[in-house]
């Protein structure tokens, strides 16, 4: 492969150690989990300002999900090195 | 109420609207008869402005208008929204960065454009170039639903007699308004508005979740009033888990197959701003959680109710501000709801457009320079909204949610092709193009069953198939997708890679 052809992203390999890889793939698979095992949150107690389990979990996950994004975002373009912007 | 007052702040705010639309061309100026330029803003977005215009594919008629219609009318299930939003954004993390980096390095305005080099198949091209462009005309037809249903509120308050003809004029007009800033200031235009858009609903949306819990006596006294929803109110009930979870799985992975979002994805400058910039559009999911939650709330205003029960489930959002608020700020956040439809289907209409001058019309012009396929991206991005406009006077839903679910179906049968397609020459280009074809057969078919093969009138109405329990109120767009992976995956394992799939057979 040439150098011209890596720089197109077809050939593109993140670099970073293996445990970083395993951090970030943590980070960014954990959020989508819980959103997907229902059974977790389809509750109705402990209420929240009057809403029901269900509606606030959901919710303020939400806020905790982009948490866990926005620290693989800076690990990922970390790894990815370059210019900082 | 003083009608006048509302529909005033409304036209001002709309002007202000139009101007910056047609002014935004000069926005970050670029040659806008070059179709990179026209259709991705030169590629030359920063973090913020991303986030803005990939929030706008999200605030859109869908947030405010077919979310809470149906959290109304049905329940919980229907926030399925909310863990579909939290998920989408962690795929997109993964899959994202890397098709923008092969499409900056090929100069690829499409995600097609990928498919095409990668299994070197022009046919498969096409067919998914046309799966993208029909999957968001429904999409684009919710957004116009959207549009109407302020119009609806807004003008029957006015006048009972010519209400309808009103309502459509003032469409069709706002239509063509759209469609001549689209075509002068492409996706830059849309990504200013989207900027108007999304401070008014933001403002809107926090006054509205502070004041009216706190006048009806907190949300508790909602969800008392609501009583029983089909699907469950305060939690889903039995089976609706079903709904749910395929609902947000299924959707999850929809989005960004949707040339829509592609489009804004590739007109970022940098991976590393997309990258952090789609890990903090959850944060605009909050948003549409609590629009939800007006489907519950308005259980506690009964004048709302009473609008509701006059100009249908689909006015629930518009009705609530009507009922709670001061007529300037009603008038406030009508403008936002009524761009959040005009904005996103302005963007849906260029990637249509994109689609179908470079997958379509390229193939069988080769030769055409990046001018001819601005001149004819502008004239298709008009020519999409009008069939879109067309296609609501023609389909009748019952709930306008089901078109973007119907949308979905559709452009999850890109799934294998795009995502997998990404990561991998182990796929055939032939199994590909048979479990596409299987599954947008078998998802057609499981459309029409489930609504039309009995109904006496026709009217699409729930995108569930009706299989017995333990299955019951299964997405459809879960079993088509299976369908189609299952052929695409073992056929490949049968018949090999494609051969030719390498990126030295293309120019860039």
């Amino acid at each position: 492969m040439s150098s011209e052809e890596s720089d197109t992203g077809w050939n593109y390999s993140a670099k970073g150690t293996t445990g970083q890889k395993v951090i970030v793939a943590i980070l960014l698979i954990f959020p989508m989990l819980i959103f997907g095992i229902t059974p977790l949150y389809n509750k109705d107690k402990p209420t929240l300002l009057g809403l029901p389990f269900f509606y606030w979990f959901e919710t303020i996950w939400l806020v905790v999900s982009a948490v866990f994004y926005v620290i693989a975002a800076l690990m990922l373009n970390r790894m990815e090195g370059g210019d900082s912007q | 109420m003083n009608n006048y007052i509302i529909l005033s702040v409304f036209v001002a705010l709309f002007l202000v609207f139009v101007a910056l639309g047609f002014g935004s061309s000069r926005f970050r100026r670029g040659d806008m008869s070059d179709l990179g330029e026209w259709a991705l803003a030169g590629r030359k977005l920063g973090g913020y402005l991303a986030w803005f215009l990939v929030g706008a594919d999200l605030y859109t008629a869908y947030t405010f208008i077919a979310i809470p219609e149906l959290v109304y009318e049905k329940g919980a299930v229907y926030f399925y929204a909310v863990p579909y939003v939290g998920m989408t954004f962690g795929i997109a993390m993964i899959t994202m960065p890397r098709l923008w980096r092969m499409a900056k390095g090929k100069n690829y305005v499409t995600a097609i454009d990928m498919v095409q080099d990668k299994f070197n198949s022009k046919t498969l091209a096409i067919l998914l170039a046309f799966t993208g462009i029909v999957a968001e005309l429904p999409y684009i037809a919710l957004q116009i639903y959207g549009m109407q249903a302020v119009l609806t509120v807004m003008i029957g308050h006015l006048t009972t007699t010519d209400a309808n003809i009103v309502t459509e004029i003032a469409l069709i007009v706002s239509f063509i308004v759209l469609a001549a800033f689209t075509f002068t200031s492409g996706l830059r235009g849309a990504t200013i508005t989207a900027v108007m858009k999304d401070a008014i609903i933001f403002a809107s949306v926090i006054v509205i979740i502070v004041v009216v819990p706190m006048r009806i006596g907190g949300f508790a006294v909602a969800f008392t009033d609501a009583k029983t929803l089909a699907t469950g109110t305060s939690t889903l009930a039995g089976l609706y888990l079903n709904g749910f979870i395929s609902l947000t799985i299924m959707s999850a992975l929809a989005l960004y197959l949707y040339p829509h979002a592609i489009n804004g994805v590739f007109s970022t400058n940098s991976t590393k701003r997309l990258r952090l910039s789609t890990a903090l559009l959850p944060i605009y999911g909050v948003g549409l959680a609590l629009l939800a939650l007006f489907g519950i709330l308005i259980y506690a205003v009964p004048s709302a109710l009473g609008d509701v029960a006059k100009y249908g489930a689909v006015t629930v959002v518009p009705s609530l501000i009507y009922a709670e608020f001061p007529d300037w700020f009603v008038g406030f956040a009508f403008l936002g709801i009524f761009i959040g439809g005009l904005v996103p289907a302005s963007i849906m209409a260029i990637s249509q457009a994109n689609l179908l001058t470079r997958n379509v019309v390229k193939v069988a012009r080769p030769n055409m320079n990046s001018k001819t396929e601005a001149r004819l991206s502008k004239w298709f991005s008009v020519m999409f909204k009008f069939i879109a406009l067309a296609f609501i006077f023609a389909i009748s839903a019952t709930y306008s949610l089901e078109l973007q679910l119907v949308g979905g179906i559709i452009i999850l049968q890109t799934l294998p092709a795009i995502f997998i397609g990404m990561y991998t020459k182990r796929l055939n280009k032939y199994a590909v193009g048979v479990g596409w074809a299987a599954g947008m057969i078998t998802g057609v078919y499981m459309i029409l069953d489930a609504n039309f093969f009995i109904a006496h009138l026709p009217s699409l109405q729930t995108t569930f198939f009706k299989f017995a329990t333990p299955f019951s109120f299964i997405y459809i767009g879960l079993i088509a997708l299976l369908v189609n992976l299952l052929i695409a995956i073992v056929g490949s394992l049968v018949m090999g890679g494609t051969k030719e799939a390498s990126v030295k057979t293309t120019k860039a």
